[in-house]
């Protein structure tokens, strides 16, 4: 700030610059004035940006292959938020924690910051222009030494302009097309749709079904386009009547296998079998012999198929006959006539269109290890990562001269490289995606580059091209945004138009691949490997391929199905483990002719006796050897090889137990090999967010069968007693009613006035509660509430991440956060001890199944929990300084400030959704931090970073409810119903959430808690609470046992 | 010189007539002699000196671990959400209830005028005075910001911001703050006469003005003593509800919260009770080893202590009884949670704790009955031991198996406590016997003015010896009678 040798006080610029700053201090953090140098905004602001207001940019994401449409949250030039786009077609404003995590990525603190170059075994950072000539030196070389066509391009696969442009590019360089690589893509159920309707990807109509058949085909995760396939299947399922029954076949119940009704737990493998039974193309017995399935269960669903018209069958195998499988249940939906209604060729989506087979990759390898290839770029991809440790990778790379990466993080692939042209992070770049047939999606950057010294590698490649004499005529335009505008459909008008809702009309030129038949891979029988558990691996809901490791908002999120993180796990069925000997949390080695790994046990309900399941995601590794990151802000920022320092050594590589195997449409066998599982001895409490996973009778998450509520028993009085619970004993005895609350309608919150506590008239006005009767006036006479639709929600935790990133939650799981008390560097220790932030948590409880012995016939219920608000809140008259207390609109306040911390709020909390800042989470001189520069650029500007010492929980996003009502009051009008919601609510892929006014009727939420099958939790401890479920609907088959 | 009224068996605001009372103490002789043996025992030894050291060494060492904790953040100590509070409440309502015992000892039984109290009392009153501040640390340390714990007090701020009188958190203060307020006057005014005594005995001119200054100009006039003991009557009429109400207080601590195991109404009495049988049980690991070490065996008699030992059986039962209780009333509420609670509370996840509370605090004091245990000194030592750590751990029981296993089974956890929380723990202890370690050899163990009022009179009358100037004319007691 001041010059330090001035003599004279303050100047006035000086004061000027303090008072603004001091008052911007006092508006966000309080009353602490330290900072006041950090806080200076822009002197001169660029164009369109006013200091303190947000600026949205619509953009597409680029986590996964979908592409869905996002709208980025901008405020002084930083990226804050990452929000669904709700005009785009794919996703119509829901995102998923994988996509809300961009933003981490985007800052995230082992960004590679600028070109880097190996020599002699050591990284020394390198100037641009130097390495521009390096590389046109390589390409020129390659050329001239006629090795240029045998040159590899691995990009990860997106779609758009790009691949085009890039295949352009490789051609003028002598080089073939790139291989466009994307692990997740189920490859077998590409080619079937290929052959079968002639395009990659038909789009799928759950809601026209009647009756839905998974055959291990996760569409709630990682399997096709996971947030356009759950918000159709969340709205099949609300359909209440006439919504589909589902059915899940597998070895392993998924997510996606939670949310079926029925789950058919076959051997791995032997989907194929069913579906030929199913299709009458094979015997029953012989399918349910194969299979381990009972026979009876597979000819009712037979039947059931037959009568349930139109049906959808989806295939997702992942053993060696994954194409053939495919095929059969390609076979099944022409048959059936679900071609047309359910499965639509003609509404084809892109999104898979270009995509290199696992099987091409590997051939890549081989030629890398003949020799052949002297020149490799990467970009985006991780192979070394991605591939099983059997492929060899490394070994294979190594052989190649010179070797490019393109990546933005010091992954695996990257250490390898020899020369390091780090891109810019797809919010900071231009591109576009094909969203589906006719319909652009564009990319555009929200913000500058966060490290000067990056540069997108489309411009890198044209700023090549320009170099080399041979290309430069072709390459006119200075960089990728012209060439894209160039050829955009409608010119520059219509690209500035189109920028605006980020989705246009017209079409990207398909990328031109030859076909070619996938390369052999070795096709591996399950049966035939040694070991005595089947094994079963899959790309984690939460990091996907790998990609989401190094973002600790992913790796702080709970697998949806076992809520473990930061941690890899075994998957065992309690009755295995108990004939083993084994409890949770022993250390387990799973081995194969291919390794072995070490990783905790989890005793898991849904997976068959003989197969035991491992995630793939976890276990990044550096080549370096590196010293555990401690986590001060050191000035200097080493390197953190092994993908960052979020990812590096945790959990173990799942698929290095794999052998290089793969289905005849060339797509990689997850499910290809036995192994053997030995107890090792050791122990470690697994790192877990879930406590007991049986609700012990308290209605938390409640649920109707379809019968049941069609014939009349509610949500109301009457079905309280019956339906409710997983068995009627389990009722608390006592418990109120679940009748409609009173407070809730009120138009403000008079209920914690104690006036709706006492229905008896002499008692009426009399309890005044805690507050002065003044305390309601010159607010809005409003109540903010919410309901959840449990027979919507999936629990994808899509909610979680963007509370995280709305409300500047910090991530406490890295080890370095707890190494300075324990004096334990083990990742998620924090959570171990319970001391998770999550305001939302997605709870998951499991009815049914109860001995622990196998059985198909159990349920799980997720319920997202959050601060209720309650009307009555247990929190509030305990706190000695009024830290918590009532607004008048209903909310129950967190004042930080205020908050001394006795921790008596949480205690009294039924809920148990108060979260206590155990250490300087967000006090960056702490090890502690949770936010190092840059993630912390990311921080909401609206809501306080919170220090040490004190309680915090969900404020129902006041933030924007603030907002919303002063932007009202500067306009001169009411607020409009539904004109805005809380960031979970707006994340949810399901629409399960809603938030609004409940006092005002013309809010969506003003009708909905009204629903039949609203009900509270805990109701009977007369909290009032401001969040309604709506109890979730199960559609029991036609003999399965009643549960609900 | 002064004359001394006799006591006057008609005024009721008078001291218990103890002129008439049977020979309590046959092995002590006269005034002088208690003068001796008292005040000898204020001389410091090696190996009182290496006590005190331990005693600060382990405050040097909580201190220490609270400092990192203020640095680190509250997370330095084991708690683990669900369990929000942990060792330091514990320790907070282990150290209110031994606060107990000496104002049930000095005001209550003085009311009552039960004779066993008055060799026992003075440390009592001491032990009464350090636990209370001892007690009045840990809600401080456990804060997560503890700097700002003075929000908790009704101050006048511009915010115009005062506690909420709703919380029993701020009834805490007020009810810690008024107890150790009352106690530690009626401590200091009970002294008076005593310091007086030491004052006039002080060869060391620095002690003997720290002592002139603490005795308040006492001149042992009939007028002072008149005063002197209706005040002390006033303020054991005044400390007496206090007894009762400050640990109830506590008690709503839990109470008031609709924490299953806490949200019951038996909890009040309930702590009342723990509380005195927690303070006698402290009140015997100290005057047993003084009484011993000091060699005052002879004042403090196996009467006295047998008397004791009668209240601690008694409040034991009535412990045992609200144990007992509360289990009953969970299976009769047919409250799921609370019947589950209280199944995990001694069949589940805490049942080792639960078994430790039962057997110290319940089963072993049965052995009281034995009228040979209670007046075994080297058996009450034990069970004092055995009942300090039952009542620690009726507190852990209390407060963590309910917060580790409330409505939400998803939340349920456990619980781990770390060398923090210890190395705190031990700081109190250290604490507390810092000052009572300090208070031992600068004051009087024993109340001597009192002592002395319970030698038969003919004793009083017993001087062949000693007619020393200062013992006749400015001992006020030894000059009782003479006239």
């Amino acid at each position: 700030m001041s010059n330090d040798t001035e003599p004279m006080g303050v100047k006035r610029r000086d004061f000027l610059k303090v008072l603004g700053a001091a008052g911007a201090t006092v508006a966000t953090v309080g009353c602490s004035t330290d900072k006041i140098a950090k806080l200076i905004p822009y002197t001169v602001h660029p164009d369109q940006t006013v200091a303190g207001v947000s600026t949205y940019y619509a953009s597409t994401c680029r986590e996964c292959a979908a592409s869905c449409g996002i709208i980025a949250e901008t405020r002084d030039g930083r990226t804050t938020k990452l929000e669904g786009n709700p005009e785009h077609p794919l996703n119509r404003g829901a995102l998923c924690a994988r996509g809300q995590s961009a933003v981490q990525g985007l800052y995230n603190p082992d960004r590679l910051r600028g070109p880097m170059v190996k020599e002699n075994g050591a990284w020394k950072p390198i100037e641009w222009d130097a390495a521009l000539t390096l590389v046109s030196q390589k390409l020129g070389e390659a050329r001239s030494t006629g090795k240029a066509g045998a040159a590899v391009f691995i990009n990860q696969h997106e779609t758009g302009s790009f691949p085009n442009f890039l295949d352009a590019w490789l051609a003028g360089f002598g080089m073939r097309p790139h291989l466009s690589v994307d692990f997740e893509t189920d490859s077998a159920a590409i080619e079937a749709n290929r052959r079968t309707y002639g395009v990659a990807w038909p789009r799928l109509s759950f809601a026209d079904a009647k009756l839905i058949v998974s055959f291990g085909a996760d569409f709630l995760e990682t399997w096709g386009m996971s947030v356009p396939q759950q918000l159709d299947f969340a709205d099949a399922r609300a359909k209440i009547e006439g919504a589909p029954r589902f059915v899940y076949i597998g070895p392993r119940r998924s997510l996606t296998g939670l949310n079926a009704d029925q789950w058919v737990a076959c051997k791995p493998g032997s989907e194929l079998a069913i579906a030929n039974a199913l299709a009458g193309k094979g015997s029953i017995a012989e399918a349910a012999t194969q299979s381990g399935v009972a026979e009876a269960t597979l000819t009712r669903l037979q039947q059931e198929l037959a009568s349930a018209k139109p049906g959808l069958v989806l295939a997702g195998g992942t053993a060696a006959n994954a194409l053939d499988l495919a095929l059969a249940v390609a076979a099944i939906n022409q048959a059936s006539g679900a071609v047309g209604t359910t499965v639509r060729p003609a509404e084809s989506l892109a999104a898979f269109d270009g995509a290199a087979r696992f099987g091409d990759v590997v051939a890549a390898v081989e030629q890398m290890r003949s020799g052949a290839v002297t020149l490799a770029f990467v970009r985006g991809a991780n192979p070394a990562y991605s591939l099983p440790a059997s492929a060899k990778f490394a070994d294979a790379f190594s052989k190649v001269a010179f070797k490019v990466s393109f990546s933005l993080y010091p992954d695996e692939t990257t250490e390898l490289c020899d020369l390091i042209l780090p891109d810019l992070h797809s919010l900071e770049s231009w591109g576009d995606a094909d969203a589906g047939r006719g319909t652009i999606s564009l990319q555009q950057p929200a913000m500058d580059p966060v490290f000067a010294a990056t540069r997108a590698t489309a411009d890198v490649l044209i700023q090549l091209a320009q170099k080399d004499p041979a290309n430069a005529a072709r390459y006119a335009q200075k960089d990728y945004r012209s060439w894209l505008m160039s050829r955009f459909p409608g010119g520059m008008n219509a690209f500035t138009a189109a920028l605006q809702k980020g989705v246009a009309s017209g079409a990207v030129a398909a990328r031109a691949v030859v076909a070619t038949a996938p390369a052999t891979l070795p096709s591996v029988a399950m049966d035939a490997t040694p070991g005595e558990y089947f094994l079963v691996t899959y790309y984690s809901p939460v990091h996907g391929d790998g990609r989401g490791a190094n973002k600790p908002w992913l790796q702080e999120l709970p697998d949806p199905v076992t809520k473990v993180l930061w941690s890899s796990w075994v998957e065992i069925h309690p009755e295995t483990a108990n004939r083993l000997g084994i409890e949770r949390g022993d250390i387990l080695e799973v081995g194969t002719a291919n390794g072995k790994v070490r990783a905790p046990a989890y005793l898991y309900l849904g997976i068959r006796p003989d197969t035991i399941a491992l995630a793939i995601g976890q276990g990044h590794v550096s080549v370096a050897k590196l010293d555990e990151f401690d986590g001060r802000n050191d000035k200097v920022h080493p390197v953190q090889w092994g993908y960052g320092r979020y990812a590096r050594n945790i959990g173990v590589r799942a698929h290095d137990l794999l052998a290089v195997g793969g289905n005849a449409a060339g797509g990689f066998s997850l499910a290809s090999t036995k192994a053997t599982l030995t107890k090792t001895g050791d122990h470690e409490t697994l790192v877990s967010t879930e406590g007991s996973a049986r609700q012990h009778g308290r209605g938390i998450a409640q649920a109707i069968s379809i019968g049941s509520l069609l014939g009349g028993a509610a949500g109301g009085a009457a079905g309280a007693a019956t339906d409710g619970e997983h068995q009627t004993e389990h009722k608390i005895p006592g418990a109120a009613s679940h009748e409609f609350l009173p407070g809730l309608r009120s138009p403000v919150a008079a209920d914690a006035q104690g006036q709706l506590g006492a229905p008896s008239a002499k008692d009426q006005g009399k309890n005044k509660g805690m507050y002065a009767e003044d305390h309601w006036s010159g607010m809005a006479n409003r109540r903010w509430a919410m309901t959840i639709d449990l027979a919507r929600c999936t629990g994808c935790s899509a909610c979680v991440t963007a509370c995280y990133a709305e409300n500047n939650v910090p991530t406490v799981g890295a080890a370095w956060q707890n190494a300075t008390v324990y004096a334990v560097a083990k990742p998620g220790f924090n959570i171990t001890r319970g001391r998770e932030m999550n305001w939302i948590r997605l709870e998951r409880y499991f009815e049914g199944a109860d001995d622990g012995q196998f059985t198909e016939d159990f349920e799980s219920r997720f319920v997202p929990m959050l601060c209720q608000h309650c009307g009555n809140a247990p929190c509030e008259p305990v706190c000695p300084v009024y830290a918590t207390y009532h607004a008048p609109d209903g909310l129950n306040v967190q004042v930080y400030n205020r908050c001394v911390g006795t921790r008596y709020c949480s205690n009294n909390c039924p809920y148990k959704v108060r979260y206590f800042n155990w250490f300087g989470y967000g006090e960056e001189d702490r090890k502690q931090y949770a936010f190092p520069e840059p993630l912390n650029w990311q921080l909401n500007p609206d809501v306080t970073v919170r220090g040490k010492g004190v309680m915090e929980k969900c404020t129902m996003c006041v933030q924007r409810i603030r907002e919303a009502e002063m932007r009202a009051k500067s306009e001169g009008r009411e607020l409009v119903a539904d004109e805005f919601t809380v960031a979970c609510a707006q994340a949810c892929p399901s629409r399960a959430i809603v938030f609004g006014d409940a006092a005002d009727p013309r809010w969506t939420v003003a009708s909905q808690v009204e629903d039949r099958r609203a009900y509270h939790v805990f109701e009977e401890l007369n909290t009032y609470t401001a969040v309604v479920y709506l109890k979730k609907v199960n559609h029991p088959g036609p003999a399965s046992p009643v549960r609900a | 010189m002064a004359t001394l009224a006799q006591p006057r068996p008609d005024d009721e605001l008078t001291r218990p007539n103890v002129a008439t009372a049977s020979n309590r103490l046959p092995a002590v002789r006269d005034y002088q002699q208690i003068d001796r043996d008292i005040i000898g025992t204020l001389k410091p030894t090696l190996g009182w000196f290496a006590l005190l050291g331990s005693a600060i060494l382990a405050l040097l060492i909580g201190i220490a671990a609270w400092t990192y904790q203020i640095r680190e953040g509250l997370g330095a100590a084991g708690y683990q959400p669900p369990v929000m509070w942990g060792v330091y409440i514990i320790s907070f309502v282990f150290w209110v209830g031994i606060g107990h015992a000496g104002t049930l000892i000095s005001a209550i039984l003085y009311l009552f005028r039960a004779g066993f109290r008055t060799t026992i009392y003075r440390c009592s009153e001491a032990m009464t005075v350090f636990a209370v501040m001892t007690a009045g640390l840990f809600p401080i340390l456990h804060l997560g910001r503890p700097w700002k714990f003075f929000w908790l007090i009704p101050y006048p701020n511009w915010r115009l911001i005062w506690p909420n009188p709703k919380s029993p958190l701020v009834w805490d203060v007020f009810a810690i703050l008024t107890y150790l307020t009352v106690s530690a006057t009626f401590f200091y005014v009970g002294l008076i006469p005593d310091i007086a005594v030491l004052r006039d005995q002080e060869k060391n001119p620095t002690r003997k003005r720290i002592y002139a200054a603490l005795a308040l100009g006492w001149r042992n006039s009939d007028k002072e003593w008149r005063h002197f003991t209706r005040a002390y009557l006033f303020l054991a009429a005044f400390a007496t509800p206090l007894v009762l109400s400050v640990h109830s207080v506590v008690s709503f601590d839990f109470a008031m919260a609709l924490t299953p195991g806490w949200h019951a109404t038996i909890f009040p009495p309930y702590f009342v009770a723990g509380a005195i049988f927690s303070g006698i049980g402290m009140v015997f690991t100290i005057i047993i080893p003084i009484r011993k070490f000091m060699k005052l065996e002879h004042y403090v008699t196996i009467n006295d202590l047998d008397a004791a030992a009668k209240l601690c059986l008694f409040t034991s039962c009535v412990v045992g009884l609200a144990y007992l209780t509360e289990f009953q009333v969970a299976w009769l509420s047919g409250n799921r949670v609370e019947q589950e609670y209280f199944w995990n509370r001694v069949f589940g996840q805490w049942a080792w704790a639960a078994w430790i509370m039962l057997i110290c605090n319940m089963v072993l004091p049965l052995s009281l009955f034995s009228q040979k245990l209670r007046r075994n000194t080297t058996w009450l030592f034990i069970l004092s031991i055995f009942i300090n750590i039952g009542m620690w751990f009726e507190r852990f029981v209390i407060v963590i198996p309910s917060l580790s296993h409330e409505f939400e089974p998803w939340q349920w956890g456990g619980y781990h406590p770390t060398w923090v929380d210890f190395a705190i723990l031990l700081g109190s202890f250290g604490w507390f016997f810092m000052w009572f370690l300090l208070f031992i050899r600068q004051l009087p163990v024993m109340a001597i003015a009192e002592i002395k009022e319970i030698i038969p009179p003919r004793m009083r009358h017993d001087h062949d010896r000693s007619h020393d100037l200062d013992a006749l004319t400015l001992d006020p007691i030894n000059t009782m009678g003479d006239d």
